[in-house]
């Protein structure tokens, strides 16, 4: 017990070891892996992270100029993120929040339709 | 004689993480026969590696384990890269040891925290697990997560520390140091703490060599053995010695994981201060040939080895994965007959079972 005292009395007077979560939120560390998020204006369909993803949590669909997500699939592991060539899909450090049900993005790629017009007209 | 009884301990028990089965036989309080059972955690993780595609995989074989996760992947990218064979970067040589020592540390004080509650010494349980969590926030703050850090590639890792960060690294380690110390000098110390393991599930060296039993398991009954000792990655360039103990008890095998926790913060801060700068990624060229490999590494719990086959395609042939605590169950057997009831859930805990490892 002796031996313990110091760790004792640093316990006793020192603040607790928790916070008051959901009150008082840590913010996260920069570069953390928290959750992805894409961009539609610059994606163009290219397949690099739907190739790589570890868990199968892209699906690209040409015909209908889609890109679906299933965030309750990925494992945030940013490999998307690193294999993306336009840097369509963002790193953000906050968590998702929990759901009820498992959410579903779609995903309309924009700058792919731009540029079949610009082919168009010219 | 007295009337023998059989009762279950587990899957389901407060001293287990993970499920594993001991069907014990005891006669009054004293055990006299153990069989355990196993197979509850079953994924086949090996075969989905077999038809994923290898850069897929590490994201995988982290999976077999939440402790030792990381050291599962950088071991994969290291079997594989023996594939070619490739060469990593020095620099990337360096960060794979810096996170497998970190993964190390919070797992020993993560079992140091664990014997403590399995003694009924809540408080102590809280302490070890207090300094831990500040292991898992620089290995956020480095590598973006705290449990699967997803660091390795094959080719070298995929962040770097930069020098701010390791400033951050080394000052929250002499921290963890001069608090962990303090901590096993108490947990050392406590007449209660030897009382219950000083004594307690003997493995004399013999039986261990004989069982082959590993890590610090092995290391606790006197044999000086350490995969890191064979110099992967920056090992032969830190002066790296095994941690011995003899007694091959309860207590021995506590002291060698006290020890460890603080050898591996040493390590970690001689490979900060001998980590030269430089690329951390070299590209491999192509699909792994059609080759045969094997690795040993040293996870926390002891030596994993690792097996993968190529045959020239983006898939493995065969991969496959030793894991520490299946050489380890058998000692169980030895060490548990003879020894009271109330030594079951100490000495069980001693062997540091991961039963996720164990059956993938």
């Amino acid at each position: 017990m002796p031996v313990m005292l110091p760790t004792v009395l640093r316990n006793l007077f020192g603040g607790p070891a928790t916070r008051m979560y959901p009150v008082q939120v840590r913010e996260p560390f920069a570069g953390a892996r928290g959750q992805i998020e894409f961009n539609d204006d610059k994606c163009i369909l290219c397949g690099n992270c739907e190739k790589r993803c570890p868990a199968a949590a892209i699906e690209i669909n040409k015909d209908k100029n889609e890109l679906v997500f299933y965030p309750a699939r990925c494992i945030v592991c940013f490999v998307c993120a690193e294999a993306c060539n336009k840097e369509a899909i963002i790193e953000v450090d906050k968590w998702r929040t929990p759901y009820y049900t498992k959410p579903v993005e779609v995903h309309t790629a924009k700058a792919k339709k731009d540029k079949a017009k610009e082919n168009k007209v010219e | 004689m007295a009337p023998r009884t059989v009762a279950p301990f587990g899957p389901q028990h407060p001293v287990l993480p993970e499920p594993i089965q001991l069907k014990i036989t005891y006669e009054n309080e004293k055990v006299v026969d153990v069989v355990p059972a196993l197979g509850y955690g079953h994924r086949g993780i090996e075969k989905a590696c077999e038809l994923n595609e290898y850069p897929k995989n590490i994201h995988l074989v982290e999976r077999i384990c939440g402790i030792c996760s990381c050291i599962h992947g950088i071991s994969y990218c290291e079997t594989v890269e023996r594939l070619w064979p490739l060469e990593v970067p020095p620099r990337a040589k360096y960060l794979r040891v810096i996170y497998s020592e970190m993964s190390r540390l919070h797992s020993h004080l993560l079992w140091l925290g664990l014997l403590c509650d399995a003694l009924g010494f809540e408080s102590m349980f809280m302490q070890f697990w207090r300094i831990r969590e500040k292991v898992l926030d620089i290995l956020e703050a480095t590598s973006g997560h705290r449990v699967t850090q997803s660091i390795s590639v094959v080719g070298g890792v995929r962040r770097d520390i930069d020098a701010e960060q390791e400033k951050t690294c080394i000052k929250v380690l002499q921290e963890v140091k001069k608090e962990a110390e303090s901590l096993i000098n108490v947990l050392a110390s406590d007449p209660t703490v030897k009382a219950r393991t000083v004594g307690k599930g003997v493995l004399t060296k013999e039986q261990a060599i004989l069982l082959g039993i590993n890590g610090p398991h092995l290391r606790a009954s006197g044999v000086k053995e350490d995969s890191r000792m064979l110099g992967a990655q920056a090992y032969s360039e830190l002066g790296f010695e095994p941690i011995v103990e003899t007694a091959g008890d309860c207590y021995a095998r506590a002291l060698v994981r006290a020890r460890e926790a603080l050898q591996s913060i040493e390590l970690q801060l001689e490979a900060f201060s001998k980590m030269p700068e430089g690329e951390i990624f070299e590209r491999p060229k192509g699909r792994p040939p059609a080759n045969e490999v094997t690795y040993r590494a040293e996870q926390p719990r002891g030596e994993c080895f690792y097996y993968a086959k190529g045959n020239g395609t983006q898939h493995l042939e065969r991969f496959r994965v030793r894991t520490p605590t299946f050489a380890n169950i058998p000692s169980l057997l030895v060490m548990l007959p003879g020894c009271e009831l109330a030594d079951v859930p100490v000495i069980v805990l001693s062997i540091d079972p991961c039963i996720s490892c164990t059956e993938r």
